[in-house]
């Protein structure tokens, strides 16, 4: 059976050492999102001039989410709704920023590749999959929105602080220690590749 | 009565809005057969929160996924149907004042494939396929809003008087390019022949049957059958965590061609959002999906 562990947001190094892939979280507490790549170069410019970025990242996460957020009456912020984009869209980049804020967890959809695991293998940090088609589940897991950066970019672009309670089940696709679910199942596709073809050429054999 | 451009531009904006916040009944279905029939835990979590996903969408009116898509519509014209007014504008103009009043409110995401810069309207959008249907009195549009997830990894190959071994070849590679990434279980379109433009259109479509019917050429329907079987021994699995279910359904359809041949492969992922209704000669809109 799968297990499934009740995590404080930011994640301890400790305790994403301890998860292995194939394990399912709930997260409570603060998270910092993003679906932008123009987003993730500016937070890779950051780690190379030395800023600090405008939502403090150092030890924390980093998740593929899009949302769409916008001002409240009061003053305030609200984020309507909230889904993971395709992380492999950052691969070029994520190893930057794993190793230079230290983040302790990452996410969204389809995973990172072996850079990425490298990276996170290093510095103690594991990624999260995200069920895509999955907005109604994870915005109502939203408690606030705490803050928004880059307001000039378009609203999934941008850099977004949230405290969110129960936010999953989770699948913990790439561990710290690097394993990831990813690989091992494209190596086993692949693997598994000739014997797939021959079964098709029987059922060819015997088809109308 | 004639089919007006206010009855179109109403239904492509309708339509879209629909689209966004259910999962067709042809797809919940499919994903509570691959429920049952799944071995793997984690997968089986997986789908559970897809169904759960769906039926909040739909109960409470939510958007099932925050890329609400590009807009593509399939409109098929009846010979027969009396219009009046600026159709293609209507169907434009509808998802304009979809843009303009729905609440939430959706991402920007048509995309200047030359400088990436992100709006609501770009050149030639929505993408819109016309179509001819001979003797019928109405007007029927199919909405089908596309996302990156699966939009992406859709593939096209052209091969000289290949065997189906090859064609079936080329779908496996294709299936596992895409891997994990495109929001697995999917639909998957196969479109063989005609030439390069005919076998993409012809795969899209494909995409669009619903899930479950059979395909009425003997050969098709074998030939969809193992690869659904091949597709589903990949192990990939619901978001490509690991599991039986890799794909629903896996359609193909072909036209004649030359002899130079094009095989195109292409994904609908597994929220496979499509709604499609009817305006008919006496003005009633009928809702078909």
């Amino acid at each position: 059976m799968t297990s499934l562990h009740s995590i404080r947001m930011p994640m301890s190094r400790e305790e994403a050492r301890s998860l292995r892939a194939g394990d399912m979280v709930l997260l409570d507490g603060e998270i910092v999102i993003t679906a932008g790549l123009p987003t993730v170069q500016r937070l890779v410019a950051c780690a190379e001039e030395g800023r600090d970025p405008p939502i403090p990242l150092a030890g924390g996460s980093l998740m593929h989410l899009g949302s769409y957020s916008r001002d409240t009456a009061d003053g305030g912020l609200e984020v309507l709704y909230m889904n993971p984009t395709t992380s492999t869209r950052f691969n070029a980049l994520m190893p930057r920023l794993i190793r230079h804020f230290g983040l302790t967890a990452v996410g969204g959809k389809g995973g990172l590749d072996a850079a990425c695991v490298e990276a996170m293998r290093e510095v103690g940090c594991v990624y999260l999959s995200f069920l895509g088609g999955g907005a109604p589940l994870h915005s109502a897991a939203i408690e606030a929105v705490r803050d928004v950066a880059y307001p000039d970019l378009v609203a999934h672009y941008r850099l977004v602080r949230l405290a969110v309670r129960g936010l999953g089940p989770l699948t913990v696709g790439i561990d710290a220690q690097g394993n990831s679910l990813f690989d091992s199942l494209r190596h086993d596709a692949e693997a598994r590749m000739p014997e797939i073809l021959a079964r098709l050429a029987a059922d060819r054999a015997g088809a109308p | 009565m004639p089919i007006t451009y206010e009855a179109v531009k109403a239904l492509s904006a309708q339509l879209y809005d629909w689209s966004l916040r259910a999962v067709p009944a042809d797809t919940k279905d499919g994903l509570g057969r691959a429920l049952e029939a799944e071995t793997h835990d984690g997968a089986r979590q997986v789908l559970r929160m897809m169904l759960g996903s769906a039926r909040k969408a739909e109960a409470e009116g939510r958007f099932i996924c925050s890329d609400a898509g590009v807009p593509v519509y399939h409109v098929t014209i009846g010979t027969a149907a009396r219009l009046e007014g600026d159709i293609k504008a209507a169907v434009s103009d509808g998802f304009d004042e979809l843009v303009a009043t729905i609440d939430p409110p959706l991402l920007k995401h048509v995309t200047n494939p030359l400088t990436n810069e992100r709006g609501y309207k770009g050149k030639d959008m929505p993408l819109v396929t016309w179509d001819v249907a001979g003797g019928a009195d109405w007007v029927e549009i199919l909405c089908q809003p596309k996302a990156l997830g699966s939009g992406r990894w859709a593939a096209l190959e052209t091969f000289s008087f290949p065997t189906l071994a090859e064609i079936e070849a080329y779908v496996m590679k294709v299936v596992l390019q895409a891997g994990s990434q495109h929001c697995p279980p999917v639909i998957v379109g196969v479109g063989i022949g005609g030439s390069f433009d005919v076998a993409a259109r012809i795969s899209s479509k494909a995409t669009m049957r619903p899930i479950g019917s059979t395909n009425p050429e003997p050969v098709l329907a074998a030939m969809e059958e193992r690869l659904l079987r091949a597709v589903n021994a990949t192990g990939f699995g619901p978001m490509g965590t690991g599991g039986d279910t890799t794909a629903l359904a896996v359609h193909v359809d072909y036209a004649s061609g030359h002899g130079y041949t094009p095989v195109a492969v292409c994904f609908n992922c597994w929220i496979n959002r499509r709604t499609r209704a009817r305006i008919h000669g006496d003005g009633t809109v009928e809702r078909l999906e």
